[in-house]
C-alpha cells in the first residue's frame, strides 16, 4: 500500500469520525487543524484508524503523536511487518 | 518549609551557590542532597524514610525489570506490580480517612452500630506529587517511550527534584532526563529572567493571595456575622486566592527551576480568559490533566470495556449520542479520580471532581444548542462583550465549586451557599459595613489594583511570553518595571504572624 493510497483511506476516516466531508488530511494536519479534534475524540480517532488498517498502536504512540505524518509513518511500519 | 519563606529563600540561595560551584559532574548529587534535604525538613524518622525508599525502589527496580523483559507478559506483571506498591502506600497514607468515612456512612445507612475513629498519618510531603510521577515513570518505560535510570541515586533525584515537590508541575522522565543531570553553567539571561518570574510568584502570593485570605477566612469562619453580599465577594476572592497562591508558588518553582537550567512544563495558562469550563482545565493544572489524559483516559477509552459500549451504544442510541455515553463514563472516572487527588474528603471529590465532571457534560450537551439560539437571535458570539460574558460565566461556575473546596464538610458547604441568599446589599454600598471583614479601605484597594495587574499579565501573557516581551524593552522601563514589583511586594506584601494592619510597614508612610 503507497502513502496516497494510505492518505486516502484516512481521509474517509477523518470524515466518518470528525462528520465532515469536507476534511483533506495531509502529512502535517494537526489536531489544531480540525475543530473536533480534541482530546476526547483523539481515542475515537485512534481506534477508526486501527479498525480501518488492521493495525494497533501503542498508547505511548497515542499520546506521542504530533500529526497526521507520523500516524501514517506508523501504520506503514505495522502493515509492512 | 513555605516557598514564601525566608528559611526557603535561604535554602535556595545555598543550593544554587553550592550547584554552581562544585564541578559541573557532581552538580547533580547537590540537587539530590538538597532535594532529599527538602523532603525530610522537619519531618526526618525512621517512617518517613521507609515511605520515601518504598516508591524510590519500587520505580527503580521495576523500572528495570521492565526494560529488561520489554514486549513480553513479563513486563506487563512487572509494571503492574510496581504501580500497585506505589498506589498503596499513597491510599494508606493520605486517603485511609476517606474509606474509614465512607465505611462509617455505609455501617450508620444500615442501621449497624460501628463506627471507625479518623487515624492521622504522618506522610511525606510532596507525596502526591512523586507518587504520580513514578507510576508515570514506570508506564513510559513499559510503553518504551523512555529508558529506565539504571542509577539508583539519578533515579531519587527524579523522584525527589525538590522545587516540584510541593506544587508540581507533573514532570515526565523523558523530559528531565537530559536537563536534571546535565550540570548547568550559570548564565545571566536564565538568571535575571529567573529572578523576575520568582518575584512575581511572590507577588501574586503575598500581596493577592494572603490578602484575600484574610477575608475569606474572617467570613467563613463566622457565617452568622458575614453573610449574603460578603459571602459572595468571599466566594469570588477564593477563587482569586487559589489561583494566585498555586500558580503564584509554580512561578516561584518555574524561576528556580530556570536559573539552573532545568525546564519546567507550564502549569497554568491565563485560566481566567476562558471561554468554558471545558477550555479552563486545559488552562488550569495543565500537567495534571495532561497526566490524567495519558495515563487513565487513553487507555481507559481504548480498553475493549469502553469500545464495546461504544459499539453497543452506537447501534442503540445513533452514531452521535451513542458515543456520548461511554466517553462520559470515562470522564466521570477522570473526574473523581482528579477529585480524589486534590484530597482525601468529599468535598474535594464534589469541588475538583463531580461538580467539574456535571459542568464539563452539560457544556457538551447544551452547546450546541445555545450556538442555533445565539444565531436565531443574532448575538454576535465574536464580540468582546459575549467573550467577556463567556468568560465571567466560567469564572463563577468554577468560583461557586470552590465552595466545597474550601468548606470543612459538605454540610459547611451548604451552609457557606444558603448564606448567600441573606439580602444586605448595604454592604457594598454604606462605604464601611464591608470594610469589618479583616480588610478595610486601603486593602481593597490594593486588592483590587493589583488583581487588575494580575489580569493584564495573564491577559498580555496569551500572546507569549509577558517576561520576553519585558526583556526586549529598554533598560530604563525595563528595571522600573522590576523595581516597582519589588516594592509592590516589600509594601504591599502581607507577611502573616499576627497579621496587624495597624502595625505594617506601609501604614507608617
Amino acid at each position: 500500500m503507497d502513502k496516497s493510497e494510505i492518505y486516502e483511506r484516512l481521509n474517509n476516516v477523518f470524515r466518518d469520525v470528525f462528520d465532515d466531508d469536507e476534511i483533506v488530511v495531509n502529512e502535517n494536519t494537526t489536531s489544531s487543524d480540525i475543530e473536533d479534534w480534541d482530546s476526547l475524540e483523539h481515542i475515537n480517532l485512534i481506534v477508526a484508524v486501527e479498525q480501518e488498517f488492521g493495525m494497533k498502536f501503542n498508547m505511548g504512540e497515542v499520546t506521542k503523536m504530533k500529526n497526521v505524518g507520523e500516524m501514517v509513518d506508523i501504520i506503514i511500519s505495522r502493515i509492512n511487518k | 518549609m513555605s516557598l514564601t519563606s525566608l528559611t526557603f529563600l535561604e535554602f535556595c540561595i545555598l543550593a544554587l551557590i553550592i550547584y554552581f560551584i562544585v564541578p559541573k559532574k557532581i552538580r547533580w548529587i547537590v540537587l539530590l542532597a538538597s532535594s532529599v534535604t527538602f523532603l525530610f525538613w522537619n519531618n526526618l524518622s525512621v517512617y518517613t524514610v521507609i515511605q520515601a525508599i518504598i516508591v524510590l525502589l519500587s520505580a527503580y527496580i521495576f523500572g528495570i525489570l521492565i526494560d529488561k523483559y520489554h514486549d513480553t507478559r513479563k513486563s506487563k506483571v512487572f509494571c503492574v506490580l510496581g504501580i500497585l506498591i506505589i498506589i498503596a502506600q499513597l491510599i494508606y497514607l493520605k486517603y485511609t480517612n476517606l474509606f474509614l468515612v465512607t465505611a462509617n456512612h455505609i455501617f450508620n445507612l444500615f442501621n449497624i452500630n460501628i463506627n471507625f475513629g479518623m487515624v492521622t498519618r504522618n506522610s511525606l510531603l510532596g507525596i502526591s506529587y512523586y507518587s504520580l510521577i513514578m507510576i508515570s515513570y514506570l508506564i513510559d518505560v513499559y510503553r518504551g517511550t523512555c529508558k529506565p535510570q539504571k542509577n539508583i541515586l539519578k533515579c531519587a533525584l527524579f523522584m525527589s527534584y525538590f522545587p516540584i515537590l510541593t506544587s508540581g508541575p507533573f514532570v515526565r522522565y523523558e523530559n528531565m532526563e537530559k536537563d536534571l543531570y546535565e550540570g548547568h553553567k550559570l548564565k545571566y539571561d536564565s538568571l535575571c529572567k529567573g529572578l523576575v518570574r520568582i518575584l512575581w510568584g511572590v507577588f501574586k502570593i503575598l500581596v493577592i493571595s494572603q490578602r484575600c485570605g484574610y477575608f475569606v477566612d474572617t467570613v467563613y469562619g463566622d457565617l452568622g456575622t458575614y453573610n449574603g453580599c460578603f459571602t459572595i465577594v468571599a466566594v469570588i476572592l477564593y477563587t482569586i486566592q487559589l489561583y494566585t497562591n498555586f500558580s503564584g508558588s509554580i512561578d516561584i518553582i518555574m524561576g528556580i527551576s530556570e536559573i539552573i537550567g532545568i525546564n519546567l512544563p507550564e502549569n497554568f495558562k491565563a485560566p481566567f480568559f476562558s471561554k468554558t469550563i471545558t477550555e479552563f482545565w486545559r488552562n488550569w493544572h495543565i500537567t495534571l490533566g495532561s497526566w490524567l489524559r495519558d495515563y487513565i483516559f487513553y487507555p481507559l477509552q481504548k480498553s475493549n470495556f469502553i469500545q464495546k459500549l461504544n459499539k453497543k451504544c452506537k447501534n442503540i442510541f445513533g452514531k452521535k449520542f451513542g458515543k456520548k455515553i461511554p466517553l462520559y463514563l470515562s470522564m466521570f472516572i477522570m473526574w473523581t479520580l482528579i477529585g480524589i487527588w486534590h484530597g482525601g474528603a468529599y468535598t474535594f471529590i464534589i469541588a475538583s471532581g463531580i461538580l467539574q465532571f456535571i459542568y464539563i457534560v452539560l457544556e457538551d450537551l447544551l452547546g450546541p444548542a445555545s450556538e442555533k439560539i445565539n444565531k436565531k437571535i443574532g448575538i454576535n458570539t465574536e464580540a468582546f462583550s459575549y467573550k467577556l460574558y463567556q468568560a465571567l460565566r466560567t469564572f463563577l461556575l468554577f468560583s461557586f465549586a470552590m465552595i466545597f473546596f474550601r468548606a470543612t464538610s459538605i454540610g459547611n458547604g451548604i451552609q457557606i451557599i444558603k448564606s448567600i441568599f441573606v439580602y444586605n446589599p448595604w454592604v457594598l454600598t454604606d462605604n464601611t459595613t464591608l470594610f469589618t471583614a479583616g480588610l478595610d479601605l486601603y486593602d481593597f484597594r490594593v486588592l483590587i489594583i493589583s488583581i487588575i495587574v494580575l489580569f493584564i499579565v495573564d491577559g498580555l501573557s496569551r500572546s507569549g511570553s509577558v517576561r520576553e516581551k519585558l526583556f526586549k524593552q529598554n533598560i530604563v522601563f525595563r528595571w522600573t518595571i522590576i523595581y516597582m514589583l519589588i516594592f509592590a511586594i516589600l509594601i504591599f506584601g502581607c507577611y502573616g504572624v499576627g497579621y496587624d494592619p495597624a502595625a505594617f510597614i506601609y501604614r507608617q508612610f
